[in-house]
């Protein structure tokens, strides 16, 4: 009666290996093909001279060792955007957690219609990246953008000339606020649940003793949520270190600075860089000993975390 | 923060905080929109809705620029990647919720371990993979690599674990057979996990633009943010056509969030707050 005649006659825990795997089977092929044996080619592809003119790498490679990890280290684009992306991160995760956390608080006032509100402010974070940069890229526009004419009526002009996202200063700011907006409903959701799960007597108590509404909010509520802020600088480090779809859309790395004699892109982040050398330059060996740097990097920041996570929480 | 009544007063001030926050939360959106409907080449015309509004902006990207064509490719890569992405991930999170295996838990460990390497590593070895198959140009190439999601599994798991295994056994009893027991009863009361997956996994694929760039250079089978991205490097100046094609990349997800809004919400955000 029981299974198919494949698994007839067996014990009935050899019988839910052979179901389970069976199951398994379509899921663990495809992560085997597409997602574990990439992480040890990269590797391999880090460690062979990749020929730019053709794109059949497999195998026949000649092995070069560390050259490329010696001549990334060893390059002063790529240092640049690990410092790009850790100015990427220090703006984007203060002012997400922020933001996130103002529009839970606003929602979490019990109010006729709040859930309307919600819906609007997560509605970004599922759209696209890319077209959210492209629209953001018009309202940045000099001369005649919208952002830079609502400026100019309160006699701000300094942005007029180039826009935002041509002046070095204000690029990168411009990139983060584009993202934080689109971004900020995720965060918003966990910080709600959290301030919801907060008992209100807690509240009731400390008004009775006095406590003035910010009091309140640092004594209770900030501490109290501080698992989702943790939470929020763990995904938002690694979001950093992927960032591409919204430097690709509004600046492509740009605009250039002179530093020391060297034109870098004031927001060339890792993630772009990746990109570019593999797809603008079609250095695959390359870009793959830089992702496998992104990789490290990932690594040891989610252990930095771990730590401080064991630690305060 | 929550006082159970509210004066009128800060009742007004909390409306007026709301409001204030939804519109510059929205400002892009409404300006995509609002330009897409200008005359062509009057983008930055002072006035905010355009004084005659006109849809020949839609009607030249979906025609003279391909944009009908792209959105088809949309359709049909990201239904058939959700499909089965969302497949493998139902037949998979079952035995991870409900059976004992070999390697069970160290394999699940290890599955989940992967969620934190960045997406950009898989990049270059799957443009080769892709390329020593001859998919190049093909939908499977952008539809195959991502048909494991680690994260659907989980958010599969989590929910059939809290199915009760009385439920399965009672079936297998009746005589059914694993697959039976998989279809007639399992998937049945995951139904609302299952919506929710295919959702997000339609979404991921409708916007999963990098691949689709790197896996396709022949116009016909462009997908909509690809053609976007091609649209902007080589007509830059023509934004309201520009705009009109950003609503009909955003369009199809916006209009699906407003009406499965819970799922989006609760789907994306589940994972993090069991974390």
């Amino acid at each position: 009666m029981e299974g198919s005649p494949l698994t007839a006659g067996m014990t009935r825990a050899r019988r839910d290996n052979v179901t389970a795997y069976t199951f398994l089977a379509p899921f663990l092929i495809i992560f085997a093909v597409f997602l574990a044996f990439p992480v040890f080619y990269s590797l391999y592809l880090a460690l062979h001279k990749v020929p730019a003119d053709s794109f059949d790498i497999f195998g026949g490679l000649e092995f070069v060792g560390l050259s490329n990890f010696a001549r990334l280290f060893a390059d002063t684009k790529f240092w640049w955007s690990v410092l790009m992306t850790l100015y990427y991160a220090a703006l984007i995760i203060p002012s997400g957690i922020a933001i996130s956390l103002a529009l839970a608080l606003l929602l979490s006032n019990r109010l006729r219609g709040v859930t309307v509100y919600r819906s609007a402010f997560f509605m970004p974070y599922v759209l696209d990246m890319l077209v959210v940069g492209i629209v953001w890229t018009l309202i940045y526009s000099p001369h005649v953008g919208v952002l830079v004419r609502i400026l100019e009526t309160v006699g701000i002009t300094a942005f007029s000339e180039k826009g935002f996202l041509g002046m070095p200063q204000s690029a990168m700011p411009a990139v983060v606020f584009a993202n934080v907006l689109k971004g900020a409903g995720f965060g918003m959701i966990l910080y709600l649940s959290a301030i919801q799960n907060i008992p209100q007597s807690l509240y009731e108590a400390a008004e009775i003793d006095g406590a003035t509404g910010w009091q309140r909010f640092r004594q209770i509520t900030l501490p109290l949520v501080k698992p989702i802020t943790f939470f929020m600088v763990i995904i938002g480090t690694i979001s950093a270190l992927n960032a591409f779809a919204e430097v690709y859309a509004m600046t492509s790395g740009g605009p250039n600075v002179d530093v020391g004699g060297k034109a870098l892109g004031a927001t060339w982040v890792t993630g772009y860089y990746v990109f570019d050398a593999f797809y603008n330059q079609f250095r695959l060996g390359y870009a793959a000993a830089m992702s496998y740097v992104l990789l490290a990097l990932t690594l040891i920041v989610t252990v930095v975390n771990r730590r401080f996570l064991r630690a305060e929480v | 923060m929550s006082a159970g009544r509210r004066s009128g007063l800060s009742r007004i001030a909390l409306y007026a905080g709301l409001t204030l926050a939804a519109l510059v939360v929205l400002f892009p959106f409404f300006w995509m929109v609002v330009t897409a409907f200008k005359q062509p080449g009057q983008a930055f015309a002072p006035e905010v809705f355009p004084s005659t509004p006109t849809l020949d902006n839609f009607r030249r990207v979906l025609s003279d620029y391909g944009f009908a064509r792209y959105f088809v490719n949309s359709v049909i890569v990201a239904t058939s990647a959700a499909f089965l992405a969302t497949l493998f991930a139902t037949l998979a999170g079952y035995v991870f919720a409900k059976k004992e295996f070999i390697a069970r838990d160290k394999l699940f460990g290890f599955l989940l371990a992967s969620l934190m390497i960045p997406g950009m590593m898989f990049v270059v070895p799957q443009f080769a993979i892709i390329n020593k198959l001859g998919w190049m140009n093909t939908y499977r190439a952008m539809v195959v690599p991502h048909l494991a999601n680690v994260f659907g599994l989980f958010l599969m798991r989590q929910y059939m674990m809290t199915i009760p295994s009385e439920l399965l056994e009672a079936a297998r009893i009746d005589g059914a057979g694993e697959w039976q027991v998989f279809r007639t009863v399992m998937v049945p009361l995951s139904v609302p996990i299952i919506a929710t997956l295919f959702l997000l996994t339609f979404q991921f694929h409708w916007n999963n633009f990098l691949w689709q760039l790197i896996v396709t250079n022949v116009e016909r089978l462009y997908t909509v943010p690809v053609g976007l991205a091609m649209f902007k490097s080589a007509h830059e100046e023509l934004y309201t056509l520009k705009m009109a094609g950003s609503c009909i990349s955003v369009l199809p997800i916006a209009l699906i969030f407003f009406f499965a809004q819970r799922y989006f919400i609760e789907g994306m955000t589940m994972g993090a707050v069991k974390g």
